[in-house]
């Protein structure tokens, strides 16, 4: 049976969060950036096993560097969330633990996954030091550019909320 | 009942659509999208998929900002306001595209001149963190390099005091001109990093333009000689003598050129002119040229010869550190000014640059300088007594030079301390004229040192002069010294006549 199951994907503006959906969706990828305004919705339908699928209802959320002031009608129903950053710009995690606390009490119950993004333009080694320094604790590394764990990130949120149904 | 709410809210970019409790369209005006009457309004749009749970709650009304939607091909941005009300609910699409569009270009120029600063911040920082690194190494390995060839010339210097061979004193000469080499390469790598990092200052005063080519010309028609190569040098007589401007670092820029002349010249001639460009109140502009008939640079490496440590490849096998075009590059920068070359593979090089330089125009003449190497008589005279000298140095190769230099100059008496902690001590309880102070020293700096002397109650101990011996070579960290109380800083590798020249030079 084919469950639908809305996903928000958030964070500061300008992490890729466009181009994680991009890639996910329709596996394209530009290096322009075009700021999202208000809202974008797709939907791709995951596959968790034979015959098992998940709807996944993608909601882009606009970027903001105040995670507060995110719209309360856009989380409306939401079953999972996907806080992304950007790996090259520290401004946009080096608040991380506070900004994860606003969207867990905005989203309460709901499970979410931390990725942090464009990961094809660091070196590994260091970034891992530098997040580890900054007590920063991520579920994924990905890249849209290069395609790298994108697929794995919405993967497992789908068999997250698919369990979680 | 549409309209009743047409009424409500008379606007042409406003569609109604009629909702029953299972999704499906009642009824629509399809003034801005075509709805299907009896289709579920989930189907239209992945939006929609939400709305389902939404109707649930009954009377209430839901507001969504900004909402992308593409229906049948038709792209707009709408608010979106869901109104559960009895018996059917109501969507209300407003669309909004053309003002959420111009939103749409002002948020992006905002956000990528917020992502711009960012980046541009966190590259400065990377390169001033480079910068620092550079910088710091570029200190240690100076000051690690150059105690060991402060050693160096040492034991060669007392070697050539000593009985050898023919062969040994040739073999002695080469190790000497080895640590020349070494040691100008040191200077080309201190001199580049104050450049880059912006420490080096250029200071400019009166000087003898015409005596400053007279020595470069002298130094290089002899150098060119032994190479059986022409030198040429043509001074324009119409540029006044004393110029002012950093005559330290035009001898450098100009030794440089010189020197890589010389360095890829085998035949042929080398030209060196300074010439008249044009005067006007008490400026003149000054075009300074070298020319050669050496190998020539190919076109594409006429930018790189100036980046630093570049070397032709057309001989692997010629001496120098490769910093001397970037060197002289930095400097001229500093000095407002940009070297540039013409050049032809096999033909030979052209380098010049023009400098605007001030003239004063009422003249002081210099003082003529006494040969400092020499002993002066003044102080030969009072030497009947001795001058009392204390060394306080623990490296015992820098001990043995300055013992042997002292020794032989016949009239100092000398004491060497290894360690800081003794030096008062010994100054209260013996008569001394003058201080050789290490900088690096176990327990106590030579500069902290200083300080306390410089604060000592007696006068005889409080003023007694000091020549502070050092590897650290940076500006900045002679100046320190200098503020310390020290009268003099020495930076090894130092020669004999360095140490009798800066030795006279404070006595007197």
């Amino acid at each position: 049976m084919q469950k639908s199951k809305k996903l928000v994907v958030l964070g500061h503006f300008g992490v890729g969060k466009t181009s994680l959906i991009r890639r996910f969706v329709s596996d394209v990828f530009s290096d322009n950036y075009k700021v999202t305004i208000g809202v974008h919705i797709t939907k791709k339908v995951v596959e968790i096993s034979a015959g098992n699928t998940v709807s996944l209802i993608l909601w882009d959320l606009e970027g903001t560097d105040d995670i507060t002031t995110i719209r309360n009608s856009y989380l409306l129903g939401t079953h999972g969330a996907v806080f992304v950053f950007d790996v090259t710009r520290p401004s946009t995690f080096q608040n991380l633990n506070q900004d994860l606390k606003v969207v867990s009490e905005k989203l309460p119950s709901v499970p979410m996954i931390v990725v942090g993004n464009k990961m094809d333009l660091v070196d590994a080694i260091d970034l891992k030091t530098v997040l580890g320094e900054n007590n920063i604790a991520y579920d994924f590394l990905s890249s849209a550019k290069t395609g790298d764990s994108v697929e794995d990130l919405f993967y497992k949120m789908a068999t997250l909320l698919q369990e979680d149904a | 009942m549409l309209n009743e709410y047409r009424h409500r809210f008379l606007n042409e970019s406003l569609q109604f659509i009629l909702l029953d409790n299972n999704s499906v369209v009642v009824e629509s005006d399809d003034s801005i999208f075509r709805v299907m009457q009896g289709e579920s309004i989930t189907e239209l749009h992945p939006f929609f998929e939400s709305i389902p749970s939404l109707l649930e709650s009954e009377g209430e009304t839901f507001k969504f900002l900004c909402i992308h939607l593409c229906i049948h091909e038709d792209f707009r941005i709408v608010d979106i306001t869901i109104l559960n009300e009895k018996p059917n609910s109501v969507l209300i699409i407003n669309d909004l595209t053309e003002h959420y569009e111009s939103y749409q270009s002002a948020a992006q120029a905002r956000n990528e001149s917020v992502i711009k600063t960012e980046l541009t911040v966190i590259k400065n920082n990377e390169l001033e963190e480079r910068e620092r690194f550079k910088n710091l190494f570029i200190q240690n390995f100076s000051h690690e390099i150059r105690n060991p060839l402060t050693s160096i010339v040492a034991i060669a210097n007392i070697l050539s005091d000593t009985q050898l061979t023919d062969q040994q004193r040739k073999m002695l000469d080469f190790l000497k001109e080895s640590n020349a080499a070494l040691k100008l390469m040191l200077e080309d790598i201190l001199s580049l990093g104050a450049i880059d990092s912006g420490k080096l200052q250029i200071h400019e005063k009166s000087f003898d333009l015409t005596k400053l080519f007279r020595l470069l010309h002298f130094t290089y028609k002899t150098k060119a000689k032994q190479k059986n190569i022409e030198f040429v040098a043509v001074f324009d007589e119409r540029i006044p003598d004393f110029v002012e401007g950093d005559r330290l670092r035009l001898y450098q820029i100009l030794t440089n050129l010189l020197y890589n002349a010389l360095k890829y010249t085998d035949s042929g001639k080398i030209s060196f002119s300074v010439s008249f460009n044009q005067k006007w109140a008490n400026k003149v502009s000054v075009r300074f040229e070298v020319s050669d008939t050496g190998v020539g640079i190919p076109e594409e490496s006429l930018e790189s010869v100036f980046e630093s440590f570049t070397q032709l490849d057309v001989d692997q096998n010629k001496d120098g550190s490769g910093l001397g075009l970037a060197i002289v590059k930095g400097l001229l920068e500093l000095m407002g000014s940009k070297i540039k070359v013409t050049s032809q593979v096999g033909q030979g090089s052209v380098f010049y640059f023009d400098l605007l330089l001030k003239y004063p125009l009422h003249v002081v003449q210099e003082e003529p300088k006494r040969n400092t190497s020499q002993i002066p008589r003044d102080i030969k005279r009072k030497a009947k007594d001795k001058v009392n000298l204390l060394v306080v140095e623990d490296d015992e190769r820098i001990q043995t030079l300055i013992l042997k230099t002292l020794v032989d100059a016949e009239f100092f008496n000398v004491e060497i301390l290894n360690d800081g902690a003794d030096v008062l001590k010994e100054l209260v309880n013996n008569q001394y004229n003058l201080v050789l102070m290490d900088v690096d020293l176990p327990n106590i700096s030579g500069d902290q040192l200083t300080r306390l002397i410089r604060e000592f109650p007696f006068k005889n101990i409080k003023d007694i002069p000091i020549i502070g011996l050092t590897a650290n070579a940076f500006n900045e960290q002679i100046s320190s010294y200098l503020a310390s109380g020290m009268n003099e800083v020495l930076t090894k590798p130092f020669e004999k006549e360095d140490l009798l020249k800066a030795i006279l030079g404070v006595l007197r």
